[in-house]
């Protein structure tokens, strides 16, 4: 179809939608409010979902390793139990395995500098290998971690945490650090902002014994295969679970949305948004089509099948769904981007607008449907009265 | 040469039941012929309408029998009901009924789309139709910048784009003033006798009675009179 097409079709039913849409612009007017809202709502939520399960696998998803192993009955990446480190040693001699990298998440008091406390997530890494370790910093570097009381903290917390500047003195669990690096966009899902620093460091902080870790991240030799290794290692190492990247991040996500009724509340709002969307498009589309009986009737006098009205109505519904999804996609991005540098991620990947595109017409189709009802059962006689 | 189209036998079509049952008509018998106006008179409440529109193969009678081109329509499933009617029948009605939000034009084009005309044939044989109505100047109009008969004449075009053999009327004349109807009512005649079609044409009105070749009259749902004029329209 070329594009003078979309603008001025010739005669048959697109013609017949378009100028049924273009000659009652109040009605159109209320349609597309109704369908932009619903896609906003939709997008907002559903961006928020995403944006969320992000955000609570985020040191997963960082953390450069193919297989976590964790302590048995882990259920997420921020509520972590305990392994001997001598696992690691374990690890490293099982068929498959290129590198062990010990990695701490432990909760923790901070001390602001003006005496209120907060609680933190302590991130130890390994300096040597940098498994594990901040990503997107703008302040400092990694290797500012090697004097002796570094942290690096993310930007968005600085206030929250009470910190002004780097070099920042404060307290964790009574111990002095000093903060020497920042962070730009790592957000944490529990509302306790990581602090990153070294793995020892980590441990001491968390007042863990030098012979503890939290979880080992495994590297994987070149043409390993990935779940041969993972069930070697579970087969191996006693009381620990083994977790692909992939696998364990999911996990994360699920616990966090789920026991925090986060999910269910943001799925419940954009099934609420679709629903608005199909009430408001299925009462105007019908509203139009009463107003029109007479013309489908005449239609169906002059020899019209069933199916051609069905389309001129379904063609209004996707016409409108189109019309309302531009702008409603346009208003769903702009809130994305504004939220980049708020406390609540929203996030708007490819697959998600494709996704709002299909849920929009979906909900103009289903709002069509007591329309192609009513049409179905038309009295072409009517048409003599 | 006046082969016929359409059999009527003995047909009755009966609305509601009971008490209130309307016998709207009472046994009709007819046929319709190719290049011939038929005029189709009688009181209001007669069931001129009524028989046009089992003519027309809109509804289905209560008793009796239809035959197009000699095959029964008993039985006929609605949905096959309306594919004769496209492929076979032409309707003009006392209102018009243009598509208000298409031109004058897309109106006639509308109805050769819904018969699958390629869509590069849709402007060409719309206007050809309209000019064949002296209506070439009218094409880009919308139906509310036009007059009765205007409006009319582009019906009459558009009941003529799918080549009917069957050109069915219902008062097409009642809303126009007397020369306008007259001009409307001359249009079908000539049509039928150009394009071979039989046309049926429902009026009250006795200025229009001279187009018709042959003339009925109904009467309580029954035939009261059948008049030929062999041709001539001022018998
Ligand atoms: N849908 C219907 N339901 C019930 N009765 C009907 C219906 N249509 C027509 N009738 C009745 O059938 C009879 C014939 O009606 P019809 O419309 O065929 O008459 P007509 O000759 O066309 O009248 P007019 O000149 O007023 O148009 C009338 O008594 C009418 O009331
Ligand atoms: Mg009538």
């Amino acid at each position: 179809m070329r594009v003078g097409e979309l603008i001025n079709p010739p005669p048959g039913t697109t013609l017949l939608a378009w100028r049924n849409l273009a000659h009652e612009r109040a009605r159109l007017a209320v349609t597309l409010v109704g369908i932009v809202f619903a896609v906003v709502l939709m997008g907002a939520q559903l961006g928020l979902l995403v944006g969320f399960a992000r955000t609570a696998s985020t040191l997963v998803d960082h953390a450069d390793a193919d297989l976590w192993i964790t302590p048995e009955g882990t259920s997420n990446v921020d509520i972590a139990g305990r392994l001997p480190l001598a696992r690691m040693y374990e690890a490293r001699s099982v068929p498959g395995v290129a590198r062990v990298d010990p990695y701490m998440v432990q909760f923790a008091f901070w001390k602001k500098p003006d005496g209120g406390t907060e609680s933190v997530i302590v991130v130890g890494f390994d300096l040597a290998t940098q498994r594990g370790a901040p990503w997107a910093l703008t302040d400092g570097t990694p290797a500012d971690l090697q004097r002796d009381d570094g942290v690096i903290v993310d930007h968005l917390y600085w206030d929250k945490l009470g910190i002004t500047r780097l070099g920042q003195l404060v307290e964790i669990n009574n111990l002095r650090v000093r903060v020497v690096g920042a962070t730009s966009g790592i957000r944490t899902f529990t509302q306790s902002p990581h602090v990153f620093t070294t793995h020892a460091r980590a441990q001491r902080l968390t007042l863990f014994p030098g012979y503890q870790t939290t979880y080992l991240l495994v590297k994987l030799a070149p043409g390993a295969d990935r779940d041969a290794v993972r069930r070697a290692l579970a087969a191996r190492l006693p009381h620990v679970e083994v977790w692909t990247r992939e696998g364990f991040a999911r996990q994360t996500q699920r616990y966090w949305l789920i026991t925090t009724g986060a999910g269910s509340a943001l799925l419940l709002a954009a099934a609420l948004g679709l629903l608005v969307g199909i009430v408001v498009v299925g009462q105007t589309l019908y509203a139009s089509t009463v107003d029109r009986l007479a013309e489908y009737a005449t239609l169906v006098a002059l020899g019209a099948p069933t199916r051609y009205l069905n389309r001129v109505i379904v063609k209004q519904a996707a016409i409108s769904a189109a019309l309302g999804f531009v702008p409603g996609l346009a208003v769903t991005a702009a809130m994305a981007w504004l939220s980049r540098y708020g406390n609540t991620p929203m996030l708007l990947p490819g697959w998600l607008a494709l996704l709002l595109a299909a849920l929009t017409l979906g909900m103009c189709l289903l709002g069509s449907l007591v329309s192609i009802r009513r049409v179905t059962r038309i009295d072409p006689t009517m048409v003599f009265a | 040469m006046s082969a016929t189209v359409l059999t009527l036998e003995d047909v009755r079509v009966t609305y509601g039941e009971g008490a209130a049952a309307v016998h709207a008509l009472n046994g009709i018998s007819l046929d319709v012929r190719r290049g011939e106006v038929t005029m189709l008179m009688g009181p209001s409440g007669s069931g001129k309408t009524t028989l046009l529109q089992v003519m027309g193969c809109l509804l289905r009678p209560s008793a009796g029998r239809v035959r197009l081109f000699g095959e029964s329509l008993e039985g006929a499933a609605l949905a096959a009901l309306t594919e004769l009617r496209r492929r076979h029948v032409g309707f003009v009605f006392q209102h018009y009924n243009l598509f208000p939000t298409l031109k004058a034009w897309e109106n006639v084009a509308i109805a050769l789309d819904l018969r699958g005309a390629p869509r590069e044939t849709l402007r060409p044989r719309a206007l050809a139709l309209l000019e064949r109505l002296g209506l070439a100047d009218r094409a880009e109009h919308y139906p509310a910048e036009l007059s009765g008969g205007q409006k009319q004449r582009v019906a009459i075009a558009r009941a003529l784009a799918g080549q009917p053999v069957l050109l069915l009327a219902d008062e097409p004349t009642a809303a126009l003033d007397g020369a306008t109807g007259q001009a409307v009512a001359a249009s079908l005649k000539a049509l039928a006798h150009e394009l071979d079609c039989a046309v049926v044409v429902v009026s009250h009105d006795p200025r229009v009675l001279p187009y018709g070749d042959r003339v009925l009259e109904l009467e309580d749902g029954r035939l009261k009179s059948d008049r030929r004029h062999g041709g001539n329209a001022h018998a």
